[in-house]
């Protein structure tokens, strides 16, 4: 298959929950191989829109194209990793289970499963605790199986919901350096946060507030955009001049 | 011990049960349709077991104890021909047929009233209510008649006669096959709800529906993991109920494990379709009373359909433990094989739930995922 330009592009999405208005009219381009940050508070919409992006959203209007397949299409999520905010992940199981679970509903065949499951564990450092049970894990390894559940098939596109959150700052500096080797290898990954040195390592920037994109561009970008010195200072500018 | 702190554990119970209020109709609601089926099940209402009497007497006697049956409260009778009577038993439409024969009076005047009862005999709680009416007659026909000619008051020696069953069967034979049918159904739906609900709560659920797994595809995976228990289980139940208790079986062993697996494949699909109404597993055990309890007392397992008021028994044939139990114990009770309409027929009801609750499990998997 032919790696288009675009990975994502979503455009005039909106999504309502009753009265509350998740999504508002979102558009976004994401290209091949970046790194792109979804950034804002709690309740702005980042969940929801990562969902959309996997087919877990029917929106009310918009249209949303992954990997040039229009959503709704099942097939190309075989090509996507999904990782949720909270650690899904079968308690009762192993790790090694979990991980193998994730790659077979994925159509990676037995042989193949069992080899890209080890490839993941590896990747997220958790070889050793293959064949423990996931409910005897610390919430920062949970996150991490959760994670290599998400990229076990290793997708073209992974898009990743607050992945870092519970795990400490020299794991999530790991975490990060991989996330920019796999970028490097030509997999896109879509990572929401608020965390703003998170925020940093991402090629661009997408500030979500209200169910809308507020602004959009690298971290520098938007620094000078806001006239601030730091990101966080851009990020509260901004949202401000929104409302 | 602190009784500010201990209140505070009563308000926020409280407190939770206010904001609970599916709980609050479970512990306000259910006594009240539980006891409700109760009266209506054991006499409120109830519809009498219809019994068929054939009157043969040349003499007085049977005229009289036909009429005074026909007003009995514990039978619904109606006269007719012993060939019309045999066949209503054989094809369920009645409990009991009684026959009064030539001899009757002739046999009361040395002091015996011999009439012939032809029980179905595959339901105790239908043969009890026909002795019981019969012996009510027998003493105030036969009152009236001694009091008129003078006579001592004659006996009643019925001679039984089963089409099933019969005096050889304890309780436990016409109970066993309506227990394997309930055992593993009820222990099945527990299981599916419980891990089906837990797939929701944790997410992966949601997961494996960011996959490219289709609907269809958890649907059946489900039935497949659960199917392989369940097969091993059934097989387990039935050996041990024929084998180790000696429960009397008249039909063929594998027709029995057929009828249990299809029990568990409606019990894996209601699971999996109830599992959308709870949020909780505690929820989720709240079905046990609400789905489980009624079924159990509609399914005839213990009071017959065919005695519960009308109405009652429409909803009785619409639930599915119903068919079941009436197919284990057409195979166990009466030797039914796939010759059998009967048993064709529950079969055929209890896969047609089957098929229909697949469909309503795989629908509401696509509701809830958006």
């Amino acid at each position: 298959m032919s790696t288009p330009a675009e990975a994502v592009s979503v455009d005039g999405l909106a999504k309502s929950f009753g009265a509350i208005r998740a999504l508002d009219g979102v558009s976004l381009t994401v290209r091949s191989g970046e790194i792109y940050g979804l950034l804002g508070p709690n309740g702005a919409g980042k969940t929801t829109l990562i969902r959309s992006l996997v087919g877990l959203i029917t929106a009310d209007a918009g249209t949303v194209t992954v990997l040039g397949h229009r959503l709704p299409d099942r097939g190309v999520l075989a090509e996507v990793g999904y990782m949720p905010q909270s650690p899904a992940l079968y308690a009762d199981l192993s790790v090694e289970e979990n991980v193998r679970f994730f790659a077979a509903v994925h159509d990676l065949e037995r042989h193949a499963a069992a080899q890209s499951a080890a490839d993941a564990l590896e990747l997220v450092d958790l070889s050793s605790r293959r064949r423990s049970v996931v409910a005897t894990l610390s919430g920062g390894m949970r996150q991490r199986v959760s994670l290599a559940c998400a990229l076990v098939h290793r997708p073209r596109l992974l898009l990743l919901d607050e992945p870092t959150v519970g795990v400490d700052p020299q794991l999530r500096a790991e975490l990060w350096q991989r996330f920019s080797t796999m970028s490097g290898e030509g997999t896109t990954i879509i990572v929401s946060s608020h965390v703003m040195d998170e925020a940093e390592r991402c090629g661009r920037l997408g500030l979500v507030r209200f169910g809308r994109m507020l602004a959009e561009g690298t971290s520098d970008e938007l620094r000078r955009l806001a006239g601030v010195e730091r990101l966080e200072d851009a990020f509260l500018v901004l949202s401000e001049s929104a409302r | 011990m602190s009784g500010r702190r201990a209140g505070a554990i009563s308000l926020r119970i409280l407190q939770q049960f206010r904001h609970d209020r599916r709980t609050l109709m479970l512990l306000f609601g259910a006594p009240i349709i539980l006891l409700g089926l109760f009266y209506f099940l054991t006499g409120g209402g109830s519809s009498l077991p219809a019994v068929d009497v054939v009157n043969l007497d040349r003499g007085p006697l049977g005229a009289v104890l036909a009429t005074d049956l026909a007003q009995s409260t514990e039978i619904s009778v109606s006269r007719t021909t012993e060939a019309r009577a045999a066949s209503d038993l054989s094809a369920d439409t009645v409990a009991a047929y009684v026959i009064l024969p030539a001899d009757l009076s002739t046999r009361a005047q040395s002091g015996v009233v011999a009439p012939s009862v032809h029980l179905e005999g595959t339901q105790p709680a239908l043969t009890q209510p026909v002795l019981l009416a019969l012996d009510q007659s027998v003493t105030r026909a036969s009152r009236n008649l001694a009091a008129a000619e003078g006579v001592r008051v004659p006996v009643l020696e019925p001679s039984l006669d089963y089409l099933h069953g019969g005096p050889g069967l304890d309780t436990l034979d016409y109970f066993g096959g309506a227990f394997i049918g309930l055992v593993v159904f009820l222990l099945v739906f527990v299981v599916t709800i419980i891990a089906f609900l837990r797939e929701r709560s944790q997410g992966t659920l949601e997961r494996l529906m960011a996959s490219p797994l289709r609907r269809a595809d958890i649907v059946v995976g489900y039935i497949g993991g659960f199917m392989v228990v369940a097969a091993v289980q059934a097989v387990e139940v039935v050996v041990f109920t024929l084998y180790a208790l000696h429960v009397h079986d008249q039909g063929n062993v594998a027709l029995i494990v057929l009828l249990t697996l299809l029990m568990t494949l409606v019990a894996v699909n209601l699971g999996i379709f109830l599992s959308m109404f709870a949020t909780t597993e505690f929820q989720a055990v709240q079905f046990i009373p609400l789905a489980i309890v009624p079924q159990v007392l509609l399914s005839g397992i213990v009071f017959p359909v065919a005695t519960e008021p009308g109405w009652l028994q429409v909803v009785s044939r619409l639930l599915p433990l119903t068919y079941g139990v009436d197919g284990l114990r057409d195979v166990m009770l009466k030797g039914s094989g796939l010759t059998s309409g009967p048993l064709l027929l529950d079969v055929a009801v209890v896969v047609a739930f089957a098929v229909a609750l697949i469909a309503a499990a795989t629908a509401t998997l696509r509701r809830s995922a958006s």
